[in-house]
């Protein structure tokens, strides 16, 4: 089944700059890709297509067989539901603690206080920071506060998890950790999308590699590296 | 939606302890301004009650002419009655008037000078509308200006009366523009404040938009606060205003009064429509704070 299948795409920006051409693009439920490729070449743009952060400018976009580009206003929220968005500077919220930052992405979808109380403890355990719940961001390191970030986009257990250079701020210990999460994550049947330039993560993990470049597809490899 | 009323209340209350500054500032400014305005309204207010009861002492005097047949003065008498601008006849005859002229000029060298009579009978008007008073006295002139038959003299301080009422008009108009530039002055002023303090919380908005809140449940909370806001900070404004007019400006007041010689003033706090100002005021101080919100959240909201 396609979780995720982008056909012409092109997403032209206000000031004409052209983010993606053309592209055409399938991913199966339960795949790990990577989208390479240096600055600029479309991998934020393709992130945030699939969140409707901003709309297409031609072609559509399908998320578990449904078209989203036509999709009401309304029914946006929905769509971001079923997507965990992780970022490369976390985005938590400094004066809540670490069960409060987590528990939020709960709490503004309308989850009854019982389903938090269960769930956050067991998503802040799964990313190994069950102790830290009243810690505040600032406590923690960075490579902490990534495991929250991913456990705030996670503990809704959507479908797919969209993650935008989740290592970008990270030294390659923590980032390896940071992926073995991501691993574990998509082994319970989550399919995930984590768009980075970091050669090494990708070249270990070998996974299916997807590079852009000057927003069009270059290369789409089942178990790639990074560069050939 | 589900609206849950413990998350919002909730979130509305965590967040005005840990963005404590914050409220602080805008309930302040929210307070300063309408108590600004309100202190100007009242006052405003005042004056124009003070002006309206030196007004309603307009009165004219119709003099007339010792020879008048008393046939002609009832036919006068009568007449005045019918006329709509008028609310009050009352005769005053040549003896009556002497009395009075004596008893107000009691003990006076004056008086022994008088022989006979020499006071005028009249009639003293009192007007409905004071505004109209040049009118009414105009009906006692015939087409050429000379006065009627058996009036000998019209006398309402003619110079005195219009620039009263050309004065009350002015300050009635500048009062309402600086009223009117005080209220802009307080929407900018609470707006801004409040913008900031929205603007402080973009990250969490985003945050709530990107993991799928709806943009009413992003926007709740903040409503709420920015009424919170608006109306404690004119609930503020308002005590501080009571206690201002009803101990200073009423002394105040009772010191011009009793200096003056003013009867039947409106004294503040006798009156109703300052318990209007109150409520207005705050209202007017919630409706900014939500409208505020409402306005401040547009920009964030749409990611």
């Amino acid at each position: 089944m396609n979780m995720i299948e982008f056909r012409n795409v092109t997403k032209v920006y206000e000031d004409n700059n052209t983010a993606l051409k053309n592209i055409n693009l399938t991913i199966k439920k339960g795949e790990f890709i990577f989208l390479v490729g240096p600055s600029g070449s479309g991998k934020t743009t393709f992130i945030k297509l699939l969140i409707k952060e901003i709309p297409v400018t031609s072609g559509n976009i399908f998320v578990a067989g449904r078209n989203i580009c036509n999709l009401k206003a309304s029914r946006v929220p929905q769509l971001r539901r079923n997507i965990g968005y992780v970022f490369q500077d976390f985005k938590l919220l400094p004066n809540k603690t670490i069960f409060e930052n987590v528990a939020f992405a709960l709490e503004v979808i309308g989850k009854p206080s019982y389903v938090i109380k269960v769930q956050v403890p067991q998503v802040l355990k799964l990313v190994g920071l069950a102790n830290r719940l009243n810690s505040y961001p600032h406590q923690l390191s960075a490579g902490e506060q990534q495991r929250v970030s991913i456990a705030r986009a996670f503990v809704n257990r959507p479908p797919i998890l969209l993650a935008d250079e989740p290592t970008g701020n990270l030294d390659p210990t923590t980032s390896e950790g940071i992926m073995r999460l991501l691993s574990r994550i998509n082994l319970i049947g989550t399919t995930v999308a984590m768009a980075t330039h970091d050669k090494s993560i990708v070249n270990s993990m070998r996974r299916r590699v997807v590079e852009l470049e000057e927003g069009e597809i270059i290369r789409d490899q089942k178990r790639g590296v990074y560069g050939v | 939606m589900i609206f849950r009323p413990k998350y919002f209340f909730g979130e509305t209350f965590i967040s005005l302890r840990r963005n404590f500054l914050m409220f602080f500032t805008a309930i302040t400014t929210v307070a300063i301004t309408l108590f600004i305005v309100g202190l100007f309204l009242i006052l405003v207010y005042d004056v124009q009650g003070i002006l309206t009861s030196i007004k309603g002492q307009v009165e004219v005097a119709v003099y007339l002419k010792d020879n008048i047949t008393d046939e002609l003065k009832s036919y006068l008498e009568n007449e005045i009655k019918g006329w709509d601008e008028v609310s009050e006849v009352k005769y005053v005859s040549k003896d009556q008037a002497l009395e009075k002229f004596k008893k107000e000029n009691e003990g006076s060298e004056i008086l022994k000078e008088i022989q006979g009579n020499p006071l005028p009978a009249s009639f003293e008007l009192k007007l409905k509308s004071p505004e109209k008073v040049e009118q009414v006295a105009l009906r006692f002139t015939d087409k050429n200006g000379n006065y009627i038959e058996g009036v000998d003299e019209v006398i309402y301080g003619q110079n005195y009366v219009q620039k009263l009422f050309s004065i009350t008009a002015i300050a009635g108009t500048i009062a309402f523009l600086i009223i009117i530039v005080l209220l802009l002055a307080a929407i900018v002023l609470i707006f801004n404040t409040i913008r900031l303090s929205v603007h402080a919380r973009r990250k969490e908005i985003e945050v709530m938009k990107l993991v799928g809140a709806t943009n009413w449940f992003v926007r709740l909370p903040f409503l709420f606060e920015g009424f919170f806001e608006g109306f404690v900070g004119s609930l503020i404004s308002v005590i501080l205003l009571y206690f201002i007019a009803n101990y200073l400006l009423i002394r105040g007041e009772k010191a011009i009064v009793d200096t003056m010689h003013i009867k039947d003033l409106a004294i503040l706090g006798n009156n109703n429509i300052i318990v209007y100002i109150y409520a207005g005021l705050i209202l007017l101080g919630g409706l900014i704070g939500i409208f505020s919100s409402g306005f401040a959240l547009k920009r964030y909201i749409k990611v």
